[in-house]
């Protein structure tokens, strides 16, 4: 089977991922994360004997490269290996879209147009007539829809035929003046005979025109470049003479643009004028002067308290199921110490981390609507103001709220920025943005400290301190480590769309496949190594030790408990309670001992003097230590070590109610600001490194981190001991 | 000679000059900004910060430091 790559090229919000799962209708993964799509998405179609292997390259305005993400792009369709590209274009906006399609048809290659959300352009009375475009470009254009699915079929014909044939230049022509120019230059590499495999002579001329920096590269090495000089100085004073302008990029903008309005005038009709349409109007309320604002924390706090209590009833089942699981299989193991690994150990830990996936679900499918609806711009233009102040850029907004859901994707969205230091510096606070694989610390903590009602708020609270410790902390960066120019403020504010159920299933879908498959394969792991750790070595002196001190209170119950006398009786019961109490609390502190002497002990009691000054027992220590490859497994850490050491009462067994009984609420509260601010996770420091390029700045991550996490977390422990 | 920032909200003008440089002007072609082109200010927020924009069929934020930058004469 021949395979066809298929590079999908398109300004942002084109619905380009979008149209890709509808050609190949198969379950493809699409990824909206601003910039993030540079996944190759396989889509496997089998036509003809021919496999088409889609390209999703993030979305560009121009070939400029005026941010780090279109650069990718750029960089892929010059030195990429690809048969065609499908360049995508909203119907609804098509004289801009064309802007990017002139650069592109500039590159001479294969291509096919697809004039997507026809459905929508027809709605708004816009009629393209893609016959006569297809003409006038020497491209095929179809319309298609990939909302409706409408000519999906035709436009994947038309992809076919066109990698079948020989490939036909574009038609791209610029106005007379300079076409009488570019004439000349090809005129003269002609009569020179000068070929090069990459390029056509049309399209060194015009690269040589317009001043590309490849283009004057490859041509000064020549011999010809000598005589060529003259002919293309003369021919730019001609240019520049006719367009009245020396800036290069201006006159190219007005061919492209002189071309775009030229060919919409051509094969654009509107029979109908909406003045205000439906964006507009949401607009006028969304981004208003004053309600703006307070709309958009209500639409968080509301997506917090969401997450909170809708969250909490399906926890409830699923910590009941988890905990009869363990019951149910324990009963069926003899071997004591695999019946501790798989009840203590694995069934602990993996439904600690399971037990989440309701609020990690909530809180995805929340941060998806606001990218998929269009409404993340908008938060950027409300919030641009008070960023400013901070030294952060508008646009930080989407890698930031992209970090509520995962630093992985947030740190890959900071691409969006063109300045270097402000993309380091969005990149430094993306970790005080808490991400969802803190949440259950937090669910965990909140809930058992605050009283139900309150925790949603807790929960709130959290997320708002984080992101004002973050403020703060690029204040700070700001003025010390990354001094310098501020980025513009440009965007477009995409038309609001109602996302596709099936696309908010997916993003949704991925990401709780994710998290169960991190449950059930890295946390698995961890749960056992954590067990196994927390078990041995086993210690039977301190077992013998505790076995006697317990038996010498045993006989005196039984003796007292043969007494008749009803008065004597009731003080018996008192002494035999407190008796029972004595034993429990030996038995408490026999595992205490125990664990204490195993290597995770002797670990925890390594490192706990660099915790206890923010109140952290060693078992805290362990679990921060322990979190540093996930932060899911703080919480399985805890549970194995909790459920392990300390069976507070039977009855309620549950790792909030242990959790209350052992720690301290000053500890707790220093607890939850340490794993708010420090090194989110080892796979999102690597995805950091990477994108950070230079090492040093990972470095200085993880000792920023770090550093402000311990002083936090010292402080609030502090303060909260000294004023209760 | 004034500038997109003077606009008031609801009121059109024409694009006659960019003064930016580079790159950003450059960003601000691609984004449909081109010279003789009509603009409407349909959004200014409260502590004028940023404005919105209307050109033909985009909508588009700029900071008021940008919008500075493009001159403009009233429709």
């Amino acid at each position: 089977m021949k395979k066809i790559v298929i590079a999908l090229v398109g300004q942002p919000n084109v619905g380009k991922s979008h149209l890709a799962n509808a050609i190949s209708g198969s379950n493809l993964k699409i990824g909206n994360f601003a910039g993030v799509t540079v996944e190759k998405a396989t889509a496997r179609l089998s036509t003809e004997g021919f496999a088409l292997e889609f390209i999703d390259l993030p979305g560009l305005y121009s070939l400029e490269d005026f941010s780090a993400d279109e650069k990718v792009t750029k960089d892929f369709l010059q030195k990429g290996e690809y048969d065609l590209i499908l360049n995508v274009l909203d119907s609804t906006n098509l004289e801009r879209n064309l802007m990017l399609t002139t650069e592109l048809m500039e590159l001479q290659k294969k291509m096919v147009i697809a004039l997507n959300m026809d459905d929508e352009a027809i709605k708004e009375g816009i009629d393209i007539d893609a016959d006569a475009m297809s003409k006038i470009l020497s491209v095929p254009c179809v319309r298609v829809s990939s909302k409706t699915k409408t000519n999906i079929e035709f436009l994947v014909d038309e992809i076919l035929h066109v990698t079948k044939n020989e490939f036909v230049a574009p038609k791209l022509i610029y106005s007379d003046e300079v076409e009488e120019q570019l004439q000349t230059i090809v005129r003269f590499l002609e009569d020179k005979h000068f070929t090069t495999p990459h390029f056509s002579n049309r399209q060194i001329a015009v690269g040589l025109l317009w001043q590309k920096r490849e283009i004057y590269a490859l041509m000064h090495e020549q011999p010809l470049y000598v005589e060529l000089h003259p002919i293309l100085n003369n021919a730019l004073g001609h240019v520049y003479m006719y367009a009245q302008s020396e800036e290069i990029d201006e006159i190219i903008n007005r061919q492209h643009g002189a071309f775009s309005a030229g060919l919409s005038a051509e094969v654009l009709h509107v029979t109908k004028v909406v003045r205000k349409n439906f964006t507009q109007t949401i607009d006028a309320i969304l981004i208003h002067k004053l309600l703006g604002l307070p709309i958009f924390i209500f639409l968080m706090w509301g997506l917090f308290q969401l997450t909170f209590t809708l969250g909490r009833i399906p926890m409830d089942w699923i910590e009941a199921s988890f905990g009869w699981l363990g019951e149910t299989i324990g009963s069926t193991i003899s071997n004591e110490a695999l019946k501790s690994l798989i009840v203590d150990g694995i069934i602990a830990g993996v439904g600690s981390v399971v037990m989440f996936l309701p609020n990690i679900m909530i809180l995805f499918l929340g941060i998806a609507l606001l990218e998929t609806t269009g409404y993340m711009s908008r938060a950027a233009f409300l919030l641009d103001g008070f960023f400013h102040k901070f030294g952060l850029h508008g646009k930080s907004f989407v890698p930031l709220v992209t970090g509520f859901g995962c630093s992985v994707p947030a740190y890959m969205a900071a691409r969006t920025l063109k300045n270097k230091k402000d993309r380091l510096l969005t990149m430094f606070i993306i970790g005080f943005m808490s991400c969802g694989a803190r949440l259950p610390v937090y669910v965990l903590f909140a809930g058992a400290f605050f009283e139900e009602e309150m925790a949603g708020n807790v929960l709130f609270g959290i997320y708002i301190v984080g992101a004002l410790l973050g403020l703060i902390a690029a204040k700070i960066l700001r003025v010390s480590a990354f001094k310098g120019e501020d980025e513009p403020f440009v965007m477009e504010m995409p038309k609001y769309r109602l996302p596709s159920i099936k696309l908010l299933w997916f993003v949704v879908y991925a990401k709780s496949t994710m998290y169960v498959k991190k449950a059930g394969t890295f946390i698995l792991m961890a749960s056992m190594l954590i067990w196994f750790i927390s078990s041995y070595p086993k210690n039977s002196l301190i077992e013998q030790e505790y076995t006697t001190k317990i038996e010498a209170l045993q006989p005196s119950t039984n003796e007292e408990k043969s007494s008749v006398d009803e008065a004597v009786k009731t003080i018996d019961e008192d002494k035999s309670v407190s008796i029972e109490d004595a034993i429990k609390a030996l038995e408490n502190e026999k595992r205490e001992k125990l664990m204490e002497h195993t290597y995770l002990g002797m670990i925890g009691k390594t490192i706990e003097p660099a915790f206890a000054p923010l109140g952290f027992d060693w078992k805290m220590s362990v679990a921060t230590f322990s979190g540093l490859a996930a932060k899911e497994v703080i919480v399985s850490t805890l549970g194995v070590l909790y459920s392990l050491g300390d069976k507070v009462s039977e009855d309620d067994s549950s790792l909030r109610a242990i959790i209350t009984a052992n720690i301290s609420f000053a500890s707790a509260m220093a607890f939850i600001v340490f794993v708010m601010v420090y090194l989110p996770c080892l796979a999102a420091t690597s995805v950091f490194a990477k994108e950070a390029e230079e090492p040093k700045y990972t470095v200085y991550l993880v000792i920023f981190t770090f550093a402000t996490a311990w002083v936090l977390s010292f402080i609030t422990y502090q303060s909260i001991t000294f004023f209760s | 000679m004034i500038d997109l920032s003077q606009i008031n909200k609801n009121q059109k003008a024409l694009i006659k000059t960019i003064h930016a440089q580079n790159t950003l002007k450059k960003r601000l072609l691609s984004l449909g900004l081109g010279i003789g082109k009509e603009v409407e200010v349909v959004e200014t927020s409260l502590q004028k910060n940023t404005i919105k924009i209307i050109i033909g069929f985009s909508s588009i934020a700029l900071r008021f430091d940008e919008a500075k930058l493009i001159e403009v004469e009233v429709a």
